[in-house]
């Protein structure tokens, strides 16, 4: 026999017994106020955020960012925000290249208004069906490694920021 | 591995400065999880957590067939291992095929399993460790000593010291930021230059046929998404079902390892990018052996978060590299005694049982229950040392008679306060020698107390 039909006939022959699947997990999302939890999740991963308004320049925005930073700063546009840990959603197919998501020095983040969820539970039945490459992206780059001490900028993004478009 | 775990954590306790040192940081990534669990649905979310993970089981060889499927589809070459050898000859076939000759590897404790990087380097493949504690550990060429934090055992002041020797940093410098910067130019060089980049999985979905590798560096994506060749090296127990269980996972993962509400990256990779070429390495080494062992069997849940490292009193106070098993602390003492019990045994019996493994683990392994089995069955196996089985029969055989076991406690609360303090803690007593004191000796039993206050039968 082959690997695959050795690894397989072994695991069959183990004769585990079925076991039914995860029910859902209920949580008490709805009743906070899901962009100030988002915010305050983001801020604590090591990103920031902000809220486009309908008479602001998006351009404007990006500017005023990339202003402070040194470096390359792109921007791509995020699917899904959650609140519960400040991550937002990016599919591969929304960027040039793959690799963009973490040689960028800075992420810009623009997402929907509409598209914050409160955890990921909600979050994982709005990836793209078929998707080949997607990401849930909570704050730049960082690192614990030494001695616990927390270093943002780790290998990819030095900043990140999520701007919500209500535009 | 010849030294036994008490011998080696000996070792580790003579520098007890270094020793408590130890203990404080694991202790305060325990108090981190401690806060980012304080969730309304948690115990919810261990239910589900041990839920997704029982059902993946029962489904396993199906749900493998699946990811297989719908990965082929997307173009991603699925091998299968049986064992290390054959992971690790897999492996090497397709760099030789690519003629890659430099690999960046992200986390990826199946490697660590397999012994992957001597082989490659003996094919004369280099081999760059890209999370910053696993190079850190890679460049003083020892083995990880935690399964998230590979060099928690490392001071900043060596870290620096071995970065000055091997990436030419000032000598003295020891900030973390001034470190984690050199070491930033040193991995990127090494990611963006390789040949092929090597990866772990923190979980396959068979739904999607996705990989999900989570990363706080995204040291992975920046290896993954740069060479033109990635191989996923992976153990079969890492399925799981559906994208609503990824969601669970998710969710507990993160929080139980570091604290954190999710990692920086977490990255679902089911397709190769255009012009690019990727494989997904399906590793059973010793799993569905494991897999057929009902009592045994839910280790197998593991989603390596290492919680159970940073709770347990004795990882915490003897270091990973003391269990001499890829794999530390409790849950490593679950898993070693299963690939070798003669050489493992000794891991089942470091722990106190105190319970604390069992109660952090998010997908609510029983590890005590395992441990106290394991132990069972290392004493029916013949594996421990002659002079221990024996006194644990007299014990045995005490504690299953009250009148002897009545008689004894007399005898030793007469016996411990007799005899001089000197004596009972001198060097022949392995309880006093490893630095700890003799409990304060009641004046009766709680029986003995019970009858004189009238209130035993």
């Amino acid at each position: 026999m082959n690997a695959r039909d050795t690894v397989l006939s072994s695991i069959r022959s183990a004769a585990v017994p079925p076991s039914p699947a995860a029910e859902q997990v209920s949580h008490a999302g709805g009743t906070v106020d899901l962009l100030e939890h988002f915010f305050r999740m983001l801020t604590a991963v090591g990103g920031r955020g902000l809220v486009r308004r309908a008479n602001e320049s998006i351009v404007d925005l990006v500017t005023s960012l990339a202003e402070d930073e040194q470096g390359g700063v792109v921007v791509v546009p995020g699917r899904v925000a959650v609140a519960e840990n400040g991550a937002v959603y990016v599919d591969a197919s929304d960027l040039v290249a793959r690799a963009d998501i973490v040689r960028a020095e800075h992420l810009v983040l623009v997402v929907p208004a509409a598209a914050l969820v409160p955890t990921m539970h909600e979050a994982v039945r709005l990836m793209p069906r078929g998707s080949a490459c997607g990401w849930f992206l909570s704050g730049p780059s960082k690192t614990a490694d030494i001695e616990q001490s927390l270093v943002v900028g780790a290998q990819g993004a030095r900043t990140l920021h999520v701007i919500f478009d209500a535009g | 591995m010849s030294r036994t775990h008490p011998a080696a954590a000996a070792v580790f306790l003579r520098d007890s400065e270094r020793a408590a040192w130890h203990d404080e940081a694991l202790w305060f990534v325990r108090q981190k999880r401690d806060t980012a669990t304080a969730l309304p649905e948690w115990e919810a979310l261990r239910d589900a957590g041990a839920a997704l993970k029982a059902h993946a089981m029962g489904r396993l060889a199906e749900l493998l067939e699946t990811f297989e499927t719908h990965a082929t589809a997307a173009g991603v070459v699925v091998h299968w291992a049986r064992d290390a050898a054959e992971h690790n000859a897999v492996v090497l076939d397709i760099l030789r095929s690519a003629g890659a000759t430099r690999v960046a590897k992200s986390k990826s404790m199946l490697t660590e399993e397999c012994g992957l990087n001597p082989v490659l380097e003996a094919s004369g493949i280099e081999v760059v460790d890209t999370d910053l504690g696993e190079r850190i550990v890679q460049l003083a060429h020892e083995p990880p000593s935690h399964i998230v934090l590979p060099a928690i055992h490392w001071k900043k002041e060596e870290i620096g010291a071995l970065f000055h020797r091997t990436m030419g940093t000032p000598a003295g410098e020891s900030s973390p930021e001034a470190l984690a910067a050199a070491a930033r130019d040193h991995l990127r060089d090494a990611l963006l230059h390789a040949d092929a980049a090597i990866t772990g999985a923190n979980a396959l979905v068979a739904e999607t046929g996705g990989v999900v590798v989570c990363t706080n560096e995204g040291n992975a994506d920046l290896g993954m998404h740069s060479a033109p060749l990635h191989i996923v090296c992976v153990g079969i127990e890492k399925i799981i079902a559906t994208l609503d269980d990824l969601a669970v996972l998710l969710r507990i993962l993160a929080r139980s390892a570091t604290g954190q509400p999710i990692t920086a990256y977490t990255t679902h990779v089911a397709a190769p990018r255009p012009g690019a070429r990727m494989h997904v390495v399906l590793v059973d080494n010793g799993r569905s052996a494991r897999l057929a062992d009902p009592e045994m069997r839910s280790a197998l849940h593991c989603i390596r978060c290492g919680a159970c490292l940073n709770s347990c009193p004795i990882y915490r106070r003897s270091g990973g590299h003391s269990y001499g098993y890829v794999i530390p602390g409790p849950i490593g003492a679950i898993l070693a005694p299963a690939v070798d019990l003669k050489a493992h045994h000794d891991l089942a019996f470091a722990s106190t049982l105190c319970g604390s493994c069992g109660d952090v683990c998010p997908v609510r392994i029983d590890i005590p229950a395992q441990l106290l089995a394991w132990r069972g069955r290392a004493a029916a196996a013949g594996a421990l040392p002659a002079g221990y089985a024996a006194l644990i029969r007299r014990f045995g055989a005490i504690l299953a008679d009250r009148r002897r076991f009545d008689r004894a406690g007399r005898w030793a609360r007469q016996a411990l306060r007799l005899i001089p303090s000197a004596l009972l803690t001198g060097r022949w007593n392995p309880w006093t020698r490893a630095s700890r004191t003799l409990p304060v000796v009641p004046r009766e039993s709680f029986r003995e107390w019970a009858r004189r206050e009238g209130r035993l039968k």
